[in-house]
């Protein structure tokens, strides 16, 4: 009655598979990453920049959830994947859509720096 | 303040301890500082000096140290809890002594016990402390402690990973303690807003010590998350449906979705401070395109649902002993449910509250002050659930109750300050002032501080198996009422005559028979922490008298109360089948609970392991390398990490049998004493006769 506590992969049964599954997650994140510093780097437009680095973002997002944690949703466990994937994206949308909301806002109030350098040689007014 | 980095010894030199303070200048200030920084020199050397002389070290090691048994590690977190709680009640009363004896003149507008600067760093560390070292370890302990046994379970999912993150929280509090001695805390509050904790401003150790105490617990919590959630999910005995679960269970699977959800932020927003400090990054730096307002919006972003993280324990505390101590079902099982669930996901959807002021347009503090306001309607339902619980039932005036009373009257008071600041235009007049202070304290003591201490209370007898003493428990639990009553209500006043937060000077008299009012309360506080301490000592002195070996001595009715007290390391003989919400309750209605299982298996728990110790060990060394900037300690504490890791994941660990025939003795040995002992009525309960068997006749649950 021993049993490891790694739940270690049985050669015989898959554990090429699930290595493979690994290092295809870990190569796609690779790329993805050098893609968006590559992207920031070039000399693209800067919305083109930045949503290249958000579908860098997103696509990274994926490949962890389905190479590293094993989400999928077909087979055994779907219906509770399901349910934690849109549970998650209800909270990171929240979270996202509310500090753009917020930030947004709060940035359209401001005074602009480019204003304020401007006036940096005037004399002090009242 | 530049000073020289040495390559071995990082900043630290011997300027460092308040004891320098101390010669330089002697006043009462300084004489503070050292005074505190003796109590902890000497609290540690009395510590050591005890376990040494008991020979305590070997069963403090093997016994507590390695396990990782779930519920062994609850207690730790509690006692650390318990522990830090005893700092930072001390620090409140030094702040409020301070702010009465600060009557400023126009002439001589500072004075008082402490000079300005120590009375920031003391609301910072009373915040840190008592927020994330206090508040977070009595919950999680308590539900370590609880939720396995609750659920049918052994032990939690990931007993290492458990193990793991009671070490970083500890880790953490080491840090928060080690800066009275060394060097000093940060003075920001326990937000520690940017700019001010940039390094332009803050540029000594003080914010450092809180980064890193933040970055390193804060993780641990996030884990600790994860494993609750898997627990519940995975671990519920068979027959354990969700909506057959006690409520502690619903609200322990809020708090592991919002731990998960939330501490993250956290963790973002204070990896992003330190690296504006270490690196020289921008993010909250107005100029170079950063925006200091965004650090406010990611904290709040955890803050928020933090506070309900405290918070939900206690309404699982509550629901449990509510109906324990009036004999009664709890009422509304299910809105209390949903009521947890939405609370939950609602309060992700608030966090703007906390800096109305920072100058967005009004609809957007609109949204969120309406946000605000609807999560008091699920917390409603709660209170009223748990007074319909209670109406007409046969309610035993025990500690739990005396808690569940000041709950229900002080709470209310708490969370209906709150929805008045949860109004934009009111909050624009009062945040900043000390009436914000009242609030969050009317929440969190009477609330969370008093959930966590009846919890204690009601499950102390299942971990050591004695009660504690009913008359000092009550007294106890009325000094805290009574201290909080006055330490805190006149807070609400000053804060509407106009006393800021945070405030280490005034100059109006009139303020001054409020604070002495408040001074009065501080007092009663530590004569309260004073008799909790003293409830512990004299519990255990009379502990054959309060021994409850029967297991069941609040006639309760989840599977908690089938095991004996203390409850043996395997917790169940055989995991139970479940059959119906409120098991126990059930069994015993059906006569007989106590029938023995037909057969036992060989038990598998995991083995004793090092693990949690080691990596604790290096992140300290670590957060206190990175706080001194002694880099290569911080190197060779951070490779230890994934090294540790890598170490325990290479070697094949065999958990640890506990043999049937010995599970079967134990088993047989504490079914006879059952059947020997004489079973007690409620009317009893408090006496010498509850010696943990009810009278079964009397169970209407
Ligand atoms: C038991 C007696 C306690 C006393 C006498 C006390 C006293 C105080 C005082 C005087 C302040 C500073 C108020 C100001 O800024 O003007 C304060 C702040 C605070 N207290 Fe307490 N407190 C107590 C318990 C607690 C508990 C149990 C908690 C939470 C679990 C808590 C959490 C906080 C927090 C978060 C702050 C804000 C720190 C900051 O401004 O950053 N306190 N307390
Ligand atoms: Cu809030």
């Amino acid at each position: 009655m021993t049993k490891s506590n790694t739940d270690m992969l049985d050669p015989d049964d898959g554990a090429s598979h699930e290595l493979r599954n690994y290092a295809i997650g870990f190569g796609v994140s690779l790329l993805l990453t050098v893609g968006a510093f590559a992207a920031l780097l070039s000399h693209l437009p800067t919305v083109w920049k930045v949503s290249a680095i958000c579908i860098a973002a997103l696509l990274q997002v994926m490949t962890h959830a389905r190479n590293f944690l094993h989400l999928s949703l077909s087979g055994r466990q779907s219906r509770e994947d399901l349910l934690l994937v849109m549970f998650s994206t209800i909270l990171l949308a929240i979270m996202a859509g509310g500090t753009y909301f917020i930030m947004a806002d709060l940035d359209g109030r401001m005074h602009d720096m480019r204003d304020t350098q401007d006036m940096e040689g005037m004399p002090a007014g009242g | 303040m530049t000073r020289t980095t040495s390559p071995i010894f990082g900043r630290l030199d011997w300027s460092v301890t308040p004891y320098t303070d101390l010669l330089r200048k002697v006043d009462s200030n300084s004489l503070v500082g050292a005074g505190a920084a003796t109590v902890l020199v000497l609290g540690a050397i009395v510590t050591i000096a005890l376990i040494t002389w008991k020979k305590w070290w070997g069963p403090l090691f093997k016994d507590w140290l390695t396990s990782p048994d779930a519920k062994k590690i609850g207690i730790m977190y509690i006692v650390l809890g318990l522990v830090m709680m005893a700092r930072g009640i001390a620090e409140g009363f030094v702040m409020r002594t301070h702010q009465t004896t600060a009557l400023g003149t126009l002439a001589e507008p500072e004075k008082g016990l402490v000079a300005p600067e120590h009375f920031s760093q003391l609301f910072s560390t009373h915040g840190t402390i008592m927020i994330f070292f206090v508040a977070m370890p009595l919950l999680i302990g308590l539900i370590n402690f609880v939720l396995p046994q609750q659920l049918g379970a052994r032990d939690m999912a990931f007993p290492v990973l458990n193990q793991v993150s009671l070490g970083l929280t500890a880790a953490g509090a080491g840090l928060v303690m080690i800066s009275l001695l060394i060097g000093k805390f940060g003075t920001g509050g326990w937000t520690m807003y940017p700019p001010y904790t940039g390094i332009t401003y803050s540029p000594g150790e003080g914010v450092d010590y809180w980064v890193w105490a933040i970055l390193i617990s804060g993780l641990g919590s996030t884990l600790t998350g994860m494993n609750f959630a898997v627990t519940i999910f995975k671990n519920r005995a068979p027959g354990m449906e969700f909506m057959r679960m006690p409520l502690f269970c619903w609200t322990s699977l809020c708090v592991a979705i919002m731990l998960i959800y939330a501490m993250p932020a956290l963790t973002v927003s204070s990896a992003m401070l330190a690296l504006d400090r270490y690196a020289g990054f921008r993010f909250f730096a107005n100029d170079g395109g950063g925006n200091m307002m965004n650090y406010a919006n990611i904290f709040w972003m955890f803050g928020h649902p933090e506070v309900y993280i405290l918070i939900l324990p206690a309404f699982g505390v509550f629901s449990e002993i509510s109906s324990t101590f009036s004999g009664k079902k709890l009422y509304g099982y299910t809105s209390l449910v949903i009521a947890s669930m939405s609370i939950a996901v609602i309060s992700f959807t608030v966090w703007l509250h906390h800096f109305f002021t920072m100058g967005q347009s009004a609809g957007v503090n609109i949204a969120f002050g309406i946000a605000t306001m609807i999560i008091a309607i699920p917390t409603g339902v709660k209170i009223y659930d748990w007074m319909a619980t209670m109406w007409r039932g046969r309610v035993r005036l025990t500690t739990p109750i005396v808690y569940l009373t000041g709950f229900f009257l002080l709470f209310v008071i708490g969370g209906l300050s709150g929805i008045i600041l949860a109004n934009p235009s009111i909050d624009y007049q009062v945040h900043n002032t000390t009436f914000l202070v009242a609030h969050f304290h009317n929440v969190i003591i009477p609330g969370t501080l008093f959930g966590m201490l009846a919890g204690i209370h009601y499950w102390y007898p299942k971990a050591f198996g004695y009660r504690l003493d009913e008359t000092w428990g009550r007294r106890t639990a009325l000094l805290f009422v009574a201290g909080f009553m006055l330490t805190f209500l006149p807070l609400y006043v000053l804060g509407l005559m106009g006393l800021p937060r945070r405030s280490p000077t005034f100059q109006n008299p009139a303020f001054m028979p409020w604070m002495i009012v408040a001074e009065v309360g501080a007092c009663l506080m530590l004569a309260a922490l004073a008799s909790l301490f003293w409830t512990f000592r004299t519990s255990f002195k009379n502990r054959t008298k309060l021994a409850v070996p029967g297991g069941d001595p609040w006639n309760g009715a989840t599977l908690e109360w089938s095991t004996p007290a203390p409850v043996p390391e395997w917790t169940f003989p055989c995991i139970p089948e479940v059959t119906a919400r409120d098991d126990w309750g059930e069994t015993k209605r059906a006569g007989d609970p106590w029938r023995a299982p037909d057969t036992y298996s060989d038990i598998e728990m995991p083995a004793n392991t090092l693990h949690g110790l080691l990596i604790a060990a290096a992140s300290f060394g670590l957060g206190f390398a990175m706080v001194w900037h002694i880099w290569w300690l911080a190197i060779v504490s951070f490779l230890a990490i994934p090294g540790i890791m890598a170490v325990r994941g290479m070697r094949e660990i065999e958990p640890k049998i506990i043999p049937a025939s010995q599970v079967r003795e134990e088993d047989r040995k504490f079914r006879e004493r059952v059947a020997s002992l004489t079973p007690v009525t409620r009317a009893d309960e408090a006496s010498e006769r509850n010696q943990g068997v009810p009278d079964l006749s009397e169970f209407a649950g």
